[in-house]
């Protein structure tokens, strides 16, 4: 079964998620068009994960209504295996924690677990896994356990590993959480990379130093509501919108002559040389 | 792994936690020592691993089944040659597998010596116990017989990957949804082992001093309760990350093997050793080539 | 407990894996049905988890620590199936893996451990806990005692089988080809250990986590306690005593062996009375083809279980001094032995008490 190509990847119309007495969304409607590079911005907690996973047919809404390629993206849609099959080719994701993302034994049996499951002819899982292992420059890892690599190397494998299926849209659950400085730039090279662009890629973070390469398009996200979107300049340059977001949080720093002194300041990894109070 | 958590633990190795530390690490110490030996290009290493598999476990039910020590104390010869030959530091093997075992084992089969009805072979002096012919036979056998197979099953896993473990037990016709779950579990044991010697570190440095027996089994049994909660919510993830690929239920998976004209030959090999030690351990005459009554 | 390769004949490891298999059938079934396509995940994280905290070292009363297999949170947490296939795939783990147990004992273990172990847990929860709230003390004092239960039903199992080897299976010269002591001197060897360290062990872990529970994260004891009424979440909870559970642990001490002691004078049949004993002698030459046993029995064995039966005074009904009453007896000594022990060297050492620096409740 081929999913048509439509106009909008996603369209969401008052989307409600709750888990017990959280909700973690509430009313959300909005429109992903196909082939765009989204940044969903917000501070934790305030539903990222649990959109993208929404998008990728895991959870299903409360309340309300998403369409995928046009079409209804429900529990009972996802039953039918031939629509499930052909959605799930279509929608990838990369999980934040790659240790979720990676539970088999090799490196090989990971890349090889979509197509698997998906039927695909074994001669052509071999050699799609050959490419994308190549494509990565992972092939030395391919008889690896996945408990023996290093954090980078299981983001690329993790990657890998939903790359085999070629999908359209890509989601990405804070990509460059807990990565070392090569290892992050390794990322956001990947998803930089214009040869991608033919893809839809959606990425959770609250690094703000990276959407300007990443994304054209900002969602921010407050509480489960969107607070905002816009370009990412637009978005970087509207202080106030950030601070209330609690994507930047302002910090009071005391200067050498004793003075206080206050300013904004980004909410992402990196260490203080000077002191807190 | 991190090496120094070992060394810090035994330096000041007094409490539970610590000892549960230097544990988990010795887990996967011992772990990243098999990996190690399974990439060394020995023997056992070259063979396809179903012919391991059944092989060697092949072996090991012959110990079980052989009525005499000389059978058994050959098939251990035998898996010892197989070590060397495999390039399995025999030093390693002793202190881990024959020390061990003798220590276990040697504890329970002494006194089996004395009690062990039968012809008196010996008596000690001072104490007046006697050793008999029976008695001491058994506990020769006892602990021959658990050195054998251990010496074995050890081989095993030392000289294959332990994904190839996994495949070749589908040739035993283990089911493959069972193989599956096997893999995974081996997979998060790590994780889960990695979670758990965080949180051991973390509690180790907010405690100072001596804690009471009731405190320390609250903190024990909470510890073990943070896990089962992390694991719960882990079971979760990684369902949905199956699902997010494909995953329905039914697992299906990739047979890669090929056997060579060597492994036919490793198979033969074995197949003969096997048939000849389950006929020696048969042979009721070669009880007295040993045996002392 | 792990039962290694060599102790056990061909002959019962074959029952066994056979008496297993169809337990693990059914469970494999049970779980699908129950969990679908989640099975495959939760079995794999859960069996993980045992794996885990098998190699924890519990604090004991008295100082000493032990370990504990788990068996009481699996069942209390995946009810008796899952726990099985948890606990059997886990024992799996360690057999091939890292050669914790044989792989010719793993149906027996997996028997006794996971699948006696996990119906005998779930039978004494659902006993202990019937109809209490999730959040009820009750529920901590009966896992407890279900992983105490089970631990001990394992251990007595298997002393079972070690104890039937040396009575089935000898050479021609009457040497015992595996494990060497019979039941007689089997059950007490193991109960033991398992009535005191083994079993304090898994009652700690298995009380201690449903406590754990109750107060972070109580949905997760909700699918064994289908039966419990709902939470009333108004009520404050005051921090509660444990009493309850050291007093059933006390009662199942003593009960346990009592009950050994009903099912009769069976494994007193071999003791060393029975090598003076001309029907017994018969039997063990057939068995032995041929070669007849010696006459008289060992000195040592004698002095065995004179042992046990010693403390008896004469004037004692004659039941006492049967060799079925002299071991359980010694179990029940030896218990309290090894607590008395324990709890003095314990109180040697244990003076020095100092404080947790923080009260940072367990993230
Ligand atoms: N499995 C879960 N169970 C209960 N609450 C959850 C779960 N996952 C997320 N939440 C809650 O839902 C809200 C949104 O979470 P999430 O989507 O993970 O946010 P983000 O990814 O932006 O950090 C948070 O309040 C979080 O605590
Ligand atoms: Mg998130």
């Amino acid at each position: 079964m081929e999913l048509a190509a439509t106009k909008y990847a996603f369209e969401l119309a008052d989307v409600t998620y709750r888990y017990d007495e959280i909700t973690a969304l509430d009313g959300l409607s909005l429109q992903i068009e196909s082939g765009r590079r989204i940044a969903v911005l917000g501070a934790n907690g305030s539903g990222k994960s649990t959109l993208l996973r929404l998008l990728d047919g895991l959870y299903f809404p409360d309340k309300g209504t998403i369409k995928s390629f046009g079409e209804p993206l429900t529990e009972e849609a996802m039953q039918d295996e031939e629509f499930a099959f052909a959605f799930r080719r279509r929608v990838a994701l990369v999980f934040q924690n790659p240790d979720v993302q990676l539970f088999n034994p090799t490196v090989f049996d990971e890349v090889a677990f979509g197509p698997l499951q998906l039927r695909w002819e074994k001669s052509d899982i071999r050699r799609r896994i050959d490419e994308t292992l190549e494509s990565l420059e992972i092939s030395h890892l391919k008889d690896r356990s996945p408990h023996r690599l290093s954090g980078g190397e299981k983001k690329r494998v993790a990657l890998a590993s939903v790359l085999i299926l070629e999908p359209e849209v890509l989601l990405m659950d804070e990509p460059t959480a807990a990565l070392d400085p090569k290892s992050r730039g390794h990322v956001i090279d990947f998803l930089a990379d214009r040869s991608n662009a033919a893809r839809t890629v959606i990425t959770a973070t609250h690094d703000l130093d990276i959407i300007e390469d990443i994304a054209d398009h900002c969602l921010v996200f407050e509480n489960g509501r969107l607070a905002a979107d816009g370009t990412p300049s637009a978005i970087l340059a509207d202080h106030d919108l950030l601070e209330r977001t609690n994507l930047i949080h302002a910090h009071r720093h005391r200067h050498p002559d004793g003075s206080f002194h206050t300013h904004p300041h980004a909410h992402r990894f990196h260490e203080h040389d000077h002191e807190h109070k | 792994m991190n090496k120094t958590t070992s060394a810090k633990s035994r330096r000041h190795s007094g409490t539970f936690v610590e000892r549960t530390l230097t544990g988990l690490v010795r887990k996967t110490e011992r772990a990243l020592f098999a990996e190690e030996i399974a990439r060394a290009d020995g023997l056992l290493q070259r063979l396809d691993p179903r012919v391991k598999i059944v092989g060697l476990l092949s072996l090991v039910v012959t110990v079980t089944l052989s009525r005499n020590l000389f059978t058994i104390l050959s098939v251990f010869a035998l898996g010892v040659i197989l070590a060397v030959l495999s390039k399995v530091p025999v030093r390693e093997l002793a202190l881990r597998i024959w020390l061990s075992a003798l220590f276990f084992t040697g504890a329970i089969a002494v006194p089996v010596l004395f009690i062990t009805a039968g012809e008196p072979l010996l008596r000690i002096p001072l104490i007046g116990w006697t050793i008999t012919a029976q008695g001491l036979t058994s506990a020769l056998y006892l602990t021959s017989r658990v050195e054998a197979t251990a010496t074995l099953s050890i081989l095993l896993v030392l000289c294959t990957s332990w994904s190839s473990v996994l495949k070749g037990l589908r040739v035993l016709h283990v089911p493959v949804v069972f193989v599956v779950i096997l893999g995974m579990t081996y997979r998060y044991i790590f994780v889960i082992l990695e979670t758990a010697r965080d949180m051991f570190e973390a509690r180790r440095s907010r405690l100072v001093g001596r804690l009471d027996g009731r405190e320390r089994r609250h903190i024990a049994a909470g510890s073990i309760g943070v896990l089962l909660t992390k694991s719960f919510y882990l079971h979760h993830e990684v369902f949905l990350a199956m699902q997010s690929r494909g995953f329905r239920g039914e697992v299906y998976v990739l047979d890669e093997f090929a056997m060579h004209s060597r492994d036919w030959l490793a198979l033969a090999g074995f197949a003969v050793l096997v048939g000849a030690a389950v006929w020696l351990g048969r042979q009721e005459s070669l009880q007295t080539l040993l045996n002392l009554s | 407990m792990h039962i290694p390769d060599g102790y056990l004949s061909p002959e019962t490891c074959a029952v066994l894996y056979a008496a297993a298999a169809p337990f693990w059938v059914v469970a494999l079934r049970r779980i699908k049905r129950l969990l679908n396509t989640r099975m495959v995940p939760l079995l794999s994280v859960f069996a993980a988890f045992s794996f885990v905290i098998m190699m924890f070292n519990i604090p004991l009363p008295g100082g000493t620590t032990g370990h504990a297999i788990g068996v009481g949170i699996a069942a209390v947490v995946l009810g008796p199936w899952g726990s099985m296939l948890a606990i059997s795939v886990a024992l799996l783990i360690q057999a091939l893996f890292f050669g914790d147990g044989g792989i010719t004992a793993f149906g027996a273990n997996s028997f006794n451990m996971a699948i006696v172990g996990s119906l005998v847990a779930t039978a004494v929860y659902r006993v202990v806990g019937r109809g209490a709230e999730i959040t009820a003390t009750r529920r901590v004092a009966a896992a407890g005692l279900a992983g105490y239960a089970a631990i001990n039903a394992a251990a007595f199992l298997a002393s079972i089988e070690f104890g039937i080897q040396p009575l089935l299976f000898h050479d021609a010269s009457g040497a015992p080809l595996y494990a060497p002591y019979p039941l007689a001197i089997a059950i007490p060897a193991m109960m033991i250990g398992h009535l005191t360290i083994a079993g304090i062990a898994e009652l700690i872990a298995a009380g201690g986590v449903v406590a754990y529970l109750q107060r972070s994260n109580p949905s997760l004891l909700k699918f064994t306690a289908p039966d419990a009424p709902e939470l009333d979440s108004t009520r404050v909870r005051t921090p509660r005593s444990m009493r309850p559970l050291w007093i059933g642990l006390a009662a199942l001490m003593i009960l346990t062996p009592l009950g050994l002691l009903a099912a009769g004078t069976a494994w007193g049949e071999w003791s060393a009375n029975d090598l003076a004993d001309p029907a017994a002698r018969e039997h063990i030459t057939t068995v032995s083809q041929g070669q007849a046993p010696p006459s008289a029995p060992p000195e040592g064995l004698a002095r065995l279980s004179e042992i046990w039966t010693a403390p008896i005074p004469d004037y004692a009904p004659a039941f006492l001094s049967s060799p079925a009453v002299g071991y359980v007896l010694s179990a029940m000594f030896g218990s309290g032995l090894v607590i008395l022990v324990t709890t003095f060297v314990g109180w040697l050492f244990g003076r020095r008490r100092e404080k947790l620096t923080t009260t940072t409740p367990i993230e």
